[in-house]
């Protein structure tokens, strides 16, 4: 593959088929041929087949690519957060380690299918687990704090940062759906599970086929919606105990602890109605996206205020406010906005 | 959080054990854990109680006396030192129980001050003998701090930095401003991960009333468990009164206490270990004296109870508009050691260290007596603005002079032991420094944005009193401990520092207690029957750490500065 | 608790307000925390804690060191030492009685000044002397003075400038000494009590539940926000002056005694 290529890859427009077939059902091909028609010459046509390719699932390079570079922030959150925590358990290197590994997988993945299909999907598994057991150490981590679970406010905001190994996680999940993905120069052909092995595979998988079938042709949104909606509790109860921590000193800390649940009811919605899920999604996600960038700009500025500002730079990075927790919250919002750009499970 | 409730050994009556370890504090409870690992059968005697942590110890000030030393004792001199709550601890981990748990480590320089500066006196030891058992006890105790701590011989902690509270910020910024380097969240003996069953910090500002959470190490939880999971025993409630000696074979023999019950007893013993720290070791040696000892036992020198050194540690407050409340947090958290060695710029020798302290009310409203001249309706308007209020403490370095000693008074305490009587003199090098120090902090404090910097004078730790060194004649102790006197009678606490440099010295005396551990178990039984002095230096032992010591914690930044 | 009984002008005692001159009202809790209440969390402190601190509030030991007449004198001079007229008579400290364990108890704090006598004997002399120096300076008993000479008298001894009547005292037991002695005892007991706490707006207890705000002074979900008023202290006390007053002993600074670090 050559730069070129890569980088149509990144943008999802890798060996763009000849002609794109647009159920005249779908909401969707409405909207690209909108895109295509009112965005500029060549940006429109480009974008509307980045959106063919999601819709279709054939986005598996970006996807991988995204998670590996969602786990170099997950990575670097953890790392730190650890590090305040002095690694104080071995099983503390894990999240680390494993989001180096992600990141690699999801590099690997976006230049290779095979690495995409097996190295990403059992890094990516192995993560998730990680994630989990991270929880319940969390969970535990809490519970051993003087009074415990009997002073659940002091011991969620001053212990282990609750929900933080699961948010962990969410890159895991997208590596995992990359890894079940079809590439983007993949034909648009859409059920691509030769025929011959169609019926014997039924027969020992039953309707589990279906799923991963759903996700090779994009047709998982209200699945995302569901991550959308997990995510996003997971992000905005940090941003709520974190800023109640603060004591919410300034008035912009209310606004992803705002923010999430209507994403989350917006998301929540989506499942039952494809109508929200162009409608109210797309604009909650993006609110998430802008809050997150506005939050990540507060968070920095924050850092460089703090006693020292940036002589003590490292320090500050450390126990100032969080940098990467808004770009996690915004991260939310892009799961958001990738749940509307999907087809809707064939269930 | 920290009840120890696994059965102790008892030792039968009469039975002679191989150390005895007079005091189990900061050093005697490193020195019967290792001890006792290495398969000695060791005694500890402590003169207060075995802690059991969730019981005894209350998170309230007024009502944390019990931790210090409160028998009684005479103080004078021109400069007269508080004792008790401001440097003594009593019972099972001893000072450890109630330090602030700053544990910066001394400097290269600190143990060569007479050849740099020609002040003082050199230690019978380098910097770079005493290295590896700081990087053992950082670990053992653990302390947190920065990844690069820039002072001394530069390191690294193994544990992460402390979150600031006011009081640390007001420092950052006060440096910063100022262009001085600063220290932020350690170097300090608190947990900033859990560890075993010790939680981390709560930030709850206690430290000095005793730590009930168990964040803050204290051999209490440190060593103390260990060693007794190995067969140590503690006695505790008993008071050492004597340390018996036969004159003919010049050895001592064993001990006698006085026991909870008001009881005397003797207790056999193949070797004697004092670790009482620098008041109540030179009395204990001073009321030993008995023929061929007469000035007191292991006194030939005449240094026994000389050489006492306290820090300088005056307060700065400073009054700030906005509100600091500076009892969260724990009072050590932040500190500059900048101005710690020698400037030829300045008129004095040595230098000092500025660091974070955090007074609750009570300490607050004596120190607002003593700065302000406050009282009534005066004392009470400016404790209501307690929360307005940040603290610095200098820590600045006294040097060794002979006429800072502990004497025996005429008095006798509860037991009829003569009480130790305690005389303090400022030198010149010492009252310069601290009027330089003071200013420099006071500089510090406007520059954090301050609108009134007041200070109190007042004195911080005690060493020295049985000093170590070459020469038998100029101290008691050679540089493993051993008197000078008697082969199988050691001193192993704080009292044996020839000099202080301007660091807290509890990291110290553990580290010199774990070597002593070391050349200790390296010369075997030698100790027990033969006068023979080898003096060969020890192999490091990291296996006679406590469990759960190495392995954990960010791998550190190896030395980078060389030798 | 006399501490009302005590002068013999019936000039009001309370601070007052700094803008209309009028005194301030006598409160529950005076401070700039109205609310803050550390008691309130006492659900959130541990066992031993607990019950220390409520004996503390609840059991004030017996008078068993002092004699009657000296515990009336003390009671007075502690409250000018440590003047309460702004609480209401029932929410006062009492500070006398929690003295009189300690001396009781022969509590010391771990050490005496070479030059002073034990604690208790310090006190019974300190308390002739000042009844002494209240005879020759101004004819009555100190009991009898009005509350601004007694004020003036006890600020002789802050000041290390006593008024005449006691040299023969002084000269044995260091004045600054016995006035640290004084005061460092009436904070101690003062400060250590809940109500003192939430009258600055100190946290009190703090385990198992630790702090989570530390920076910038912010009060925790239980604590208060400071809200402060401008006050006075009573035209007749001299303890309030608006420089600082710092007495020197020999040309050295007094030293404190407290441990921090
Ligand atoms: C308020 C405060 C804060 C401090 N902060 C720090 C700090 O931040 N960093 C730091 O490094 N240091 C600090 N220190 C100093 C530190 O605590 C001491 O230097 C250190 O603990 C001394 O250790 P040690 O082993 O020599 O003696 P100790 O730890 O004092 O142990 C001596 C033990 O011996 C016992 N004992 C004595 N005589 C007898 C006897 N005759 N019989 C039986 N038992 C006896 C005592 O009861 C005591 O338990 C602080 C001290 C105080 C008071
Ligand atoms: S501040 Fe931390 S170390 Fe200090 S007493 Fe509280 S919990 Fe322990």
């Amino acid at each position: 593959m050559n730069l070129r290529q890569m980088i149509r890859g990144i943008a999802g427009v890798a060996k763009r088929p000849a002609t794109i077939v647009r159920p005249a059902d779908d909401l969707g091909s409405r909207w690209d041929t909108f895109l295509e028609k009112h965005l500029p010459t060549p940006l429109g046509k480009e974008v509307a087949e980045a959106d063919v390719h999601v819709r279709e699932g054939r986005f598996q390079r970006s996807l991988s690519l995204m998670a590996g570079a969602s786990s170099v922030l997950a990575g670097l959150e953890v790392s730190y957060e650890h590090y305040k925590g002095s690694y104080g358990q071995k099983v503390m290197w894990t999240p680390v380690v494993l989001s180096g590994a992600m990141t690699g997988a999801g590099v690997w993945g976006f230049f290779n299918k095979w690495a995409a299909k097996t190295v990403l999907r059992w890094v990516s598994v192995l993560t998730l687990i990680d994630s989990l057991v991270g929880f319940l150490f969390h969970v535990r981590g809490i519970a051993r704090k003087p009074g415990g679970w009997r002073l659940p406010v002091a011991n969620i905001v001053m212990g282990p940062p609750i929900f933080a190994p699961l948010l962990f996680g969410v890159s895991a999940y997208l590596g995992l759906i990359a890894s079940f993905l079809r590439p983007e120069e993949a034909p648009e052909y859409i059920d691509i599970t030769p025929g011959r092995l169609r019926g014997i595979r039924r027969f020992f998988f039953g309707r589990r086929v279906r799923w991963t079938q759903d996700i090779r042709e994009g047709r998982f949104q209200k699945h995302l919606a569901v991550a959308t909606i997990l995510s996003a509790f997971f992000s905005g109860f940090e941003a709520l105990y974190s800023h109640y921590k603060n004591n919410f000193r300034y008035k912009a800390q209310w606004s992803p602890v705002i923010i999430a649940p209507l994403l989350m009811l917006a998301a929540a919605l989506s499942i039952r109605s494809p109508r929200a899920a162009r409608t109210v999604l797309p604009i909650m996600s993006l609110a998430a996206i802008v809050d997150g960038g506005v939050g990540f700009f507060y968070h920095a500025r924050g850092v460089s205020r703090r006693p020292g500002g940036s002589k003590t730079l490292l320090y500050n990075v450390l126990y100032g406010p969080p940098l990467f927790a808004p770009l996690l919250f915004a991260a939310c919002g892009v799961l958001g906005l990738l749940a509307c750009l999907m087809r809707r499970e064939r269930r | 959080m920290q009840s120890i409730d696994f059965p102790m050994h008892r030792h039968a009556p009469g039975e002679e054990v191989d150390y005895v370890i007079i005091g189990v504090g900061s050093a005697g409870g490193v020195l019967l854990q290792r001890l006792a690992r290495a398969g000695f059968k060791v005694l500890g005697m402590e003169a207060g109680p075995f802690w059991d942590t969730e019981r005894d110890w209350v998170s309230d000030e007024a009502g944390s006396h019990q931790l210090y030393w409160e028998d009684k004792r005479v103080t004078g001199g021109k400069n007269p030192l508080a004792l008790g709550a401001n440097n003594c601890g009593k019972g099972v981990g001893g000072g450890s129980v109630h330090w602030a748990a700053f544990t910066p480590r001394f400097h290269p320089s600190d143990f060569e001050v007479y050849t740099r500066d020609g002040v003082g006196v050199d230690w019978p030891m380098s910097y770079w003998d005493l290295k590896p058992y700081y990087e053992l006890l950082e670990l053992e105790m653990p302390v947190a701090g920065p990844a690069y701590y820039p002072w001394g011989d530069p390191h690294g902690y193994a544990f992460g930095p402390h979150p600031m509270g006011g009081v640390g910020n007001t420092l950052v910024r006060g440096c910063t401003n100022l262009g001085i380097g600063v220290s932020i969240g350690g170097p300090v003996a608190i947990l900033s991960g859990s560890r075993g069953n010790r939680p981390h910090c709560i930030y709850r500002g206690f430290c000095i009333q005793g730590c009930k959470v168990g964040a803050k190490a204290s051999t209490l939880v440190t060593h103390v468990p260990d060693a007794l999971e190995n067969g140590a025993e503690i006695r505790d409630r008993c008071m050492v009164s004597r340390i018996h000696h036969d004159t003919r074979s010049n050895r001592v023999t064993g001990i006698s206490y006085i026991d909870r019950d008001g009881k005397e007893c003797f207790q056999k013993a193949k070797a004697v270990i004092v670790s009482g720290y620098a008041i109540e070791t030179p009395r204990l040696l001073l009321n030993s004296a008995c023929a061929g000892y007469e000035n007191g036992l292991a006194n030939s020198s005449g240094t026994v109870g000389k050489y006492l050194m306290a820090q300088i540690g005056n307060v700065i407050l400073g009054r700030f508009d906005e509100p600091v409340r500076m009892y969260k947090a724990p009072p050590a958290h932040a500190l500059t050691e900048e101005f710690y060695e020698t400037d030829p710029k300045r008129d004095f020798a040595r230098g000092f260290a500025i660091q974070t302290v955090g007074p609750l009310p009570i300490a607050f409203a004596k120190q607002m007596m003593v700065a302000r001249g406050n009282w009534g309706w005066g004392m009470r308007r400016i404790m209501m603005d307690y929360n307005h209020w940040s603290s610095f403490g200098l820590l600045g370095e006294i040097l060794p002079w002979a006429d800072n000693r502990v004497t025996l008074s005429h008095e006798t305490d509860q037991f009829g032991l003569k009480v130790a009587d305690v005389s303090f003199n400022l030198h010149e090098n010492d009252e310069k420094l601290r009027e330089f120090g003071r200013n420099k902090t006071e500089e510090v404090m406007r520059a954090a944005g301050a609108k009134e910097v007041v200070q109190e004078a007042r004195f911080a730790h005690l060493v020295g009193a049985a000093r170590m060194g070459s020469d038998p004649t100029s101290s008691v102790v050679d540089c493993y401990g051993r008197t000078h006197d008697i082969a199988n009678l050691f001193v192993c606490d704080g009292s044996i520092l020839p000099t202080q440099g301007s660091a807290n010295p509890g990291l110290t005396i553990q580290a010199l207690a774990a070597r002593t551990a070391d050349y200790l178990i390296s010369q075997g039984t030698v100790i027990f029957n033969s006068d023979r002095r080898d003096m060969t230096p020890p192999p490091v032992r990291p296996e006679l750490s406590p469990p759960g010591t190495h392995g954990v914690g960010v791998p550190r930044v190896a030395n980078l500065a060389s030798r | 608790m006399s501490s009302t009984s005590s002068g013999r002008d019936s000039v009001d005692r309370r601070p007052y307000d700094a803008k209309s001159g009028a005194p301030l009202p006598q409160r529950e809790q005076p401070g700039y925390y109205p609310g803050f209440s550390t008691l309130g969390q006492k659900r959130f402190w541990d066992e031993a804690t607990r019950q220390k601190v409520l004996d503390r509030v609840h059991n004030v030991p017996p008078i068993r060191f002092f004699l009657p007449a000296e515990v009336a004198l003390l009671e007075t001079v502690v409250a000018h030492l440590l003047p309460q007229d702004d609480r209401m008579p029932s929410r006062r400290i009492p500070i006398v009685p929690t003295i009189d364990k300690r001396l009781h108890e022969g509590r010391t704090p771990g050490y005496r000044f070479a030059k002073m006598p034990p604690d208790g004997d310090a006190y019974r002399i300190g308390l002739s002397a000042i009844e002494h120096m209240a005879k020759k300076s101004y004819g009555r008993a100190f009991g009898e003075l009005t509350w601004r000479e007694q004020d003036e008298l006890l600020k002789s001894i802050h000041d290390a400038k006593p008024k005449p009547g006691a040299e023969s005292v002084w000269e044995k037991m260091p004045i600054h000494r016995f006035w640290a002695l004084l005061m460092q005892d009436c904070v101690e007991v003062y400060y250590a009590h809940p109500w003192a706490w939430d009258e600055i707006g100190f946290g009190g207890p703090a385990y198992p539940r630790g702090y989570m705000r530390l920076e910038h002074g912010e009060p925790e979900p239980w604590e208060v926000d400071e809200r402060r008023y401008e006050w006075e202290a009573s035209r007749d006390s001299v303890s309030d002056p608006s420089e600082n007053e710092i007495a020197s002993h020999d040309g050295h600074p007094p030293a404190g005694q407290g441990g921090t670090h």
